[in-house]
Parts: C-alpha cells; sequence; structure tokens
C-alpha cells in the first residue's frame, strides 16, 4: 500500500515537475568557470536548480574540461555521468534522488526525458563533480575545488591522496624530509582547515584557502612524525596527486604477517593446474609437499569436491570456468582451522559426471570425464603423496626434452599429428599497425627480431619455417579482402588483415603456429608472459612452450590462458599467441631492449616445440605410421 | 463510469507489470572488475535506483563495469574517457556500443582480455537473462581492438574467456 502511495505521488510530483519548465520565468544566471562565461543553449531555472540538457554544447564543453563522460541514450531510464576520477553520478528520469558514487542524495529536481534528451539538474551534477556554484553580483562562480583528501595508513606508512575537480597544477611551497607544503592553483576547497592524523606517519594536516572566487588557491601542508620520509606516488590520474610518508627508523615498526607455521606431518598444496586431457575430460593436477589423507563428496545437485586434509594451501584460491569439457566450474580454497586446515577442490558439473582419481607420490591427478559414472557413489577416501616436492613435476627446463621424456605427457597430444615439418611464425602487427608502443618499446619491432631469431633455431632443427611477414609490413591477400567484403559482415578490412596471417599456416597445412607479441597494460605492476591458446588440442602446446619458455627468459610466468583471440582461434592446427612481456612495465622493458633476452626468448620457444612436438623427423615418421 | 474503470484497469496492469519486473531483478545488480592480475573477476553488488526493467538495468551495470571500482581498488581498467554510449538487448542478446576512447591506443591481450571479460560476466549475470554480448566500437563493428587480439564481430559469452 505503501508502495503504491509513493508511486502515485511520485507521478503527480513528476507531472507537475514537467509543467515547471514552461512556467519558469527566472532568467538563467551569469556563468563564469575557468576564465571565460560559460554559455548554455537552454538553461532554465527550475526549484532553484539549473535545467540543462545533456545535449547542450556548453555542458559538453563543462564535462569536457572536467574529462567527464555521460552515458545515455533514449528509452532508458538511467543516466550515467563517469567522473575523471572513475566515479559515478547515477540520475534516474523521473527520481530526484541520485547517487554519488554509491551514495544518495536528493536533487532539486527530477530529470526530465525532453525528446531524445533528457534534462539534468546543473548545479547538482557540479557540485557531484567537485565544482561549487558560489553566488556572486549579477553571477554565478563555477569554482572547481579539491574534492577529497584521503589519508590511509598501511603498515606504519601514511599515504595522503589529494583529489580534484580537474587536472592538478601543483607548486611545492615548502619541503623537507618531515614537512611537504602544496599549492593547487585555481582550485578551492570545503575541506576542513585542519585535522590531526595521530599514530601514523603524519602527524597534521593543514588546509588554507587563498586567492580571489575566481582564481583561488589552496595550499595544504602535511606535517610528517620526527624523522620521517616521504616520496610521491603515481596517482594514475592527473586529477590526483598521491604521497606517501614513511616512518623514522626511532618510530616503532609494524610486525610484519606472520608467515605460516610450518608443521611436522602437515602437506602443503605447492602448484596446481587445470588443463585438458582426452575424450574432452578435465585434468586437476595437484602437487603436493607431503602425504595427505582426502576424501571427497558427490552431491546431489552435480557438485563433487574432495577435502585434502592437513594441509594448506600455498597462494590464494582459484575460481575457474573450464571453456571445455563437462566441467562448469573449479573452486579451491584453503578451509578448516589453523590446527586443522583442509584444501578443498570443488566442480560444478553439467551432469553426473565420472571422476578418477590418481594418487601418485608427487600429489593427486583428478579427471572430470564427459561420460557418467558406472555407480554413483556417494563417498570415498584414500591417500597421496608423500615425496617432497617433485622437481620433475614442476618441469625443469631441459633443452633436450623429447615428447617422451615426461615434460609433456604424450597422451596429451591432442593435435593431429599431419606430418608436417612446416612450423608457421606470426609477427605480431607490423607496417602502419605498430601495436603497442610503450617506454621506446614497439611491439611490431620486437616481435620481428624474436621471430627471426626463432626461424634460425628452428631450423637448425631441421624444420621448414614460414613467417607471415618477414619486414615492416602488415600482410593481407586481395583474395581475403574480396571475401570478406563479399560475405556481408562488417569490418571486411580488419578480419582479412588477421585471416591473412591465419591463411598463412591453415593453406600450408602447417604442423604448429606461434605468433609473437608484446604486452600492455594499464597497470605498471603487471609484468611476465603469458601463452594464450583457444582450441583444446592448443592447451598442451601451450603448457610445453610456457614451462620451456618461463626458465629461460627468467620472466614472471603468468600462465597459459584460454581467450578468444583471432589467430589463435582461425587457425587449424596447434596455436599459441605469446605475450612475451609488458611494455609497460619498467622491469620488463629492461629485457626486452637487450637483444641477449630476445635470443633467449627465441630459444626458450624453440625449446617449447621440440618438447611438444619432438624432432621434425620424428613427425614424418609418426605419419608414417 | 465506464472510462473511470477502464483507467483504474490500466493503471492496475501497469502496476502489477511493473512491479513483477522489479520482482524479477531485485534491489541489486552485480558488476564484476579484474583485479590487477588481469584474471580473477571480483562481485561488485550495487544498489539500483527505481528503474528496474531489463534494459535500463543491463545499461546501468555496463556503464558501472565501464567505469570501474572506486579509484584505490587495484584493478585493470578501462583507458580513461570510456564510456558506454548505448546497449540494447534483444532476447538473450546484449549489443553494447563502448566509445572510441576503448580503442584509443594498442594495448596488448592482457588489458583487452581483463576489460571485456569483465564486461560480459556483468551483462551475462542470470538475473538479466543475458547469454552473449555484441560489441560496437564508436558506433562500429570491429574485427578486434587495435591490439588485434580479442575477436570482437562475434557475439562473446562467458565460454570465450
Amino acid at each position: 500500500m505503501n508502495r503504491s502511495r509513493v508511486r502515485v505521488f511520485s507521478l503527480i510530483a513528476l507531472c507537475l515537475t514537467c509543467a515547471l519548465p514552461a512556467r519558469a520565468q527566472d532568467r538563467p544566471p551569469n556563468l563564469w568557470f575557468q576564465g571565460a562565461r560559460l554559455i548554455f543553449e537552454h538553461g532554465v531555472v527550475m526549484s532553484g536548480d539549473l535545467g540543462v540538457s545533456t545535449r547542450d554544447a556548453g555542458l559538453r564543453r563543462f564535462l569536457d574540461r572536467l574529462g567527464a563522460t555521460v552515458s545515455y541514450q533514449p528509452q532508458q531510464r538511467y543516466v550515467v555521468i563517469t567522473a575523471e576520477d572513475r566515479r559515478t553520478i547515477v540520475f534516474t528520469l523521473g527520481d530526484p534522488s541520485y547517487t554519488v558514487a554509491g551514495v544518495r542524495a536528493q536533487a532539486p529536481f527530477a530529470p526530465l526525458a525532453d525528446g531524445d534528451d533528457v534534462v539534468l539538474p546543473f548545479f547538482t551534477l557540479a557540485r557531484a563533480l567537485y565544482v561549487e556554484p558560489l553566488a556572486q553580483p549579477n553571477e554565478i562562480v563555477l569554482q572547481p575545488r579539491i574534492g577529497a583528501l584521503d589519508v590511509r595508513t598501511d603498515a606504519g606508512r601514511t599515504i595522503v591522496t589529494v583529489r580534484g575537480a580537474m587536472p592538478l597544477l601543483i607548486t611545492t611551497t615548502g619541503e623537507s624530509p618531515e614537512r611537504l607544503q602544496l599549492s593547487f592553483t585555481g582550485l578551492g576547497s570545503a575541506l576542513a582547515p585542519g585535522r590531526r592524523a595521530a599514530g601514523a606517519a603524519v602527524d597534521t594536516i593543514d588546509v588554507a584557502v587563498g586567492g580571489s572566487t575566481k582564481v583561488p588557491t589552496t595550499t595544504i601542508t602535511l606535517e610528517g612524525a620526527r624523522g620521517s620520509t616521504h616520496r610521491v606516488l603515481p596517482s594514475g590520474s592527473p586529477d590526483a596527486y598521491a604521497v606517501v610518508f614513511e616512518p623514522g627508523v626511532d618510530a616503532p615498526q609494524v610486525a610484519p604477517t606472520a608467515a605460516p607455521p610450518v608443521v611436522a606431518g602437515r602437506a602443503t598444496v605447492t602448484d596446481l593446474t587445470i588443463e585438458p586431457a582426452p575424450d574432452d575430460a578435465l585434468a586437476v593436477r595437484v602437487t603436493l609437499s607431503g602425504a595427505a589423507s582426502y576424501e571427497w563428496h558427490r552431491l546431489t545437485d552435480n557438485r563433487w569436491y574432495l577435502d585434502l586434509e592437513n594441509t594448506t594451501l600455498a597462494g590464494p584460491g582459484r575460481d575457474e570456468h573450464p571453456a571445455f569439457g563437462a566441467v562448469q566450474s573449479v573452486r579451491v580454497r584453503q578451509t578448516g582451522s589453523t590446527d586443522a586446515p583442509a584444501v578443498r577442490i570443488a566442480f560444478t558439473t553439467t551432469g553426473q559426471q565420472r571422476v578418477d582419481l590418481t594418487p601418485s607420490d608427487a600429489g593427486l591427478v583428478i579427471i572430470v570425464a564427459t561420460s557418467h559414472p558406472s555407480d554413483l557413489a556417494r563417498i570415498g577416501s584414500g591417500r597421496t603423496g608423500g615425496a617432497p616436492v617433485v622437481a620433475s613435476a614442476m618441469a625443469s627446463p631441459n633443452p633436450n626434452a623429447s615428447p617422451s621424456d615426461g615434460s609433456v605427457p604424450p597422451g596429451w597430444k591432442f593435435g593431429t599429428n599431419n606430418g608436417s615439418k612446416v612450423i608457421v611464425i606470426d609477427p605480431g602487427h607490423g607496417g602502419a599497425d605498430s601495436g603497442t608502443a610503450h617506454n621506446g618499446v614497439v611491439e611490431k619491432s620486437v616481435t620481428l627480431d624474436i621471430a627471426l631469431r626463432l626461424r634460425t633455431v628452428l631450423v637448425a632443427q631441421g624444420w621448414t619455417v614460414r613467417l607471415t611477414r618477414d619486414s615492416d609490413v602488415d600482410p593481407v591477400s586481395s583474395d581475403n579482402l574480396a571475401k570478406m567484403h563479399a560475405d556481408g559482415k562488417p569490418n571486411a578490412d580488419d578480419r582479412a588483415y588477421l585471416q591473412t596471417r591465419c591463411d598463412v599456416a591453415n593453406n600450408l597445412g602447417a604442423r604448429l603456429f606461434i605468433s609473437i607479441h608484446v604486452n600492455a597494460a594499464p597497470i605498471e605492476s603487471a609484468h611476465g608472459t603469458t601463452v594464450y591458446w583457444y582450441k583444446p588440442q592448443d592447451a598442451p602446446f601451450a603448457q610445453a612452450i610456457e614451462k620451456n619458455l618461463i626458465p629461460l627468459a627468467g620472466t614472471q610466468d603468468d600462465g597459459t590462458r584460454h581467450e578468444n583471440f583471432y589467430v589463435v582461434r582461425h587457425t587449424s592446427m596447434p596455436a599459441v599467441l605469446i605475450e612475451t612481456a609488458f611494455a609497460t612495465n619498467p622491469g620488463d622493458v629492461t629485457l626486452l631492449r637487450q637483444p641477449s633476452f630476445l635470443q633467449n626468448v627465441a630459444q626458450g620457444i624453440a625449446n617449447g616445440v621440440k618438447a611438444y612436438a619432438g624432432s621434425p623427423s620424428a613427425n614424418a615418421l609418426s605419419q608414417q605410421q | 463510469m465506464l472510462v473511470v474503470l477502464f483507467v483504474v484497469a490500466v493503471a492496475a496492469a501497469w502496476w502489477f507489470t511493473t512491479r513483477r519486473q522489479q520482482g524479477a531483478v531485485g534491489d541489486t545488480v552485480t558488476v564484476y572488475y579484474a583485479k590487477a592480475d588481469g584474471t580473477t573477476l571480483v562481485p561488485w553488488r550495487l544498489s539500483l535506483g527505481p528503474a528496474r526493467d531489463r534494459k535500463s538495468v543491463a545499461f546501468y551495470a555496463a556503464t558501472q563495469c565501464v567505469a570501474g571500482p572506486p579509484s584505490g581498488t587495484d584493478a585493470v581498467r578501462f583507458p580513461a574517457g570510456t564510456h558506454v554510449a548505448a546497449l540494447d538487448v534483444e532476447g538473450s542478446t546484449a549489443d553494447v556500443d563502448i566509445s572510441k576512447e576503448v580503442a584509443s591506443s594498442a594495448e596488448g591481450g592482457f588489458a583487452e582480455s581483463a576489460e571485456f571479460k569483465a564486461l560480459v560476466w556483468t551483462l551475462t549475470e542470470p538475473k538479466l537473462g543475458i547469454d552473449s554480448v555484441k560489441v560496437r566500437i564508436g558506433g562500429k563493428r570491429v574485427a578486434t581492438l587495435r591490439g588485434g587480439h580479442l575477436e570482437l564481430d562475434e557475439p562473446l559469452s562467458r565460454s570465450s574467456f
């Protein structure tokens, strides 16, 4: 009943509000923003706010200056404005309440649909974007402000982050190791003038505002604890500034988090891989540091789990959603108590699947088949492990590895051995397409360099090698262009370029396809090597490359990943796309600039090829048999 | 009198229909973001405003996913300025138009996959009834992003990642 009342009142309110613009007699005020008049095409004074259309060029200019964007489309009821610092301001048509970063507030009027457009309460929106409308004689000054000053203490360090309405213009007006004074030109503030941050590496923070209403300056003074030092942190946004204060050597030290105690008789899961197995099955290989008892349970709702008793998990839990076999999800978790820890491995399957367990000295292999079990036992138990961490389970680099030496189990070869001696190498990008370019690393050049080195090594092994390009070009076949345009799908050109690379391998009936790339990320900390695959038959090839490449490259092992990448999807033989290292990480960039690293990458990939496919003569022999 | 009865009947039908829609979607929507490792997705539950129809909720969820979690959260984010320009839902397929900023620079497979995995998982939350996601960039269908890795001219689903 209450709901219906609210609904009726809302409707009446909406109708009345809709009628307001027609009756609004107040002339829109003169607005001053950042040294110039801000002029709207149609601004209407409504309930003490200013109604402005989201398509208004003046509003667009205002938002552009702040780095904010609007998401709205007709027939949608939500209007979402994303600020430069990724806070979202969400309005709903017909509802005066709105949210700023999830916190609900009330606007003077509800946003109104106006044809294909929507009228928003401008002053409300400006305040949410840290711009304060300040009434002055004959005009309103829109004053950008410092909107937030976050103080966070972590392990004795204090991190102070200042966020403004727009890119910060900062002057350091006073600095010593223990003290930092910063002036923010053009920004006002409504922050409290002073605050204490007791118990951390910063003692006090003072805020003072000077200058004029139109050109304000905010000065923030940070007084660190005695003996502290500070350094500026990358903030990731021009609107933000971050500095960390480290405590002095005399400051009380925060004890580091204690490592889990080593308990005699307790095993640890040191590695766990989830891989495709023959007949569309899924294999989970668990490596244990010692012996452990386990108990498994089959539930009635297509769930199955196994608990390794008195066992800890090295590293975080995992949630995987394999794109093959009958397993919808795999969860690995540390469970139990401190005194009696357990590691649980749980599957959700599409039906009642057969699960086979193979205990060994190294740990346990769990195979989830696509077929149904011969009996539906609900519970079972066993014991596994017993040897210390087995090096062979971690696949040590062995340049002389052969398919039968255990680094890749022979039964795991999915790719049809077509007897071909041809391997196609695809140096990513080329020509007008430079790929990623950061810190002086240009992807198309690095990929070609590695590809040429790899060709030399593989030819020496006896393979016939073809490159999709051997110079700075982006290859495309005219046939592909015509075909892609004829099939009526959009973006024919893009697909033709990528398909041309795939066709080099497909048309030759190549044994393997190797695409070489350089990674990039919006976060600097991301680094390492990843081997991507798409088709189930790619997976063991990707694992062989990973296990042989990482030790030689010396990069972080980011694992093998299943992804919908074009060239691995549209090639008909086992294929991988190798992201060798990150052009956005300083450590990886240092490596990418070294010819010795590029050579090691080439050698590591070649070792992976040998571990997976053996020698070309073995392939030919296998085909004859 | 008949007119009054007719108006009441229409109002009641509208009220019940809207109420059923709200009940189906609930008060919150789950949005995902990718952690800094580029693989792990973190669910993030957001309260909904009064609009609860499927298309509006999907649009809202997509915009929040592209905006990403609050600053300071360790996450792989869409490039600055990227926003959702439009989103339509037809049957069990969403068609989302992302602004061209997403392709403003060539990124590696790491960023492409983390960003779109989060978006696809957000839009295929079971309560939205969406199984697959078609993507446009700046209003156009593209084969891949500039990085040239992730295939975008066919619908993406959770099994694509």
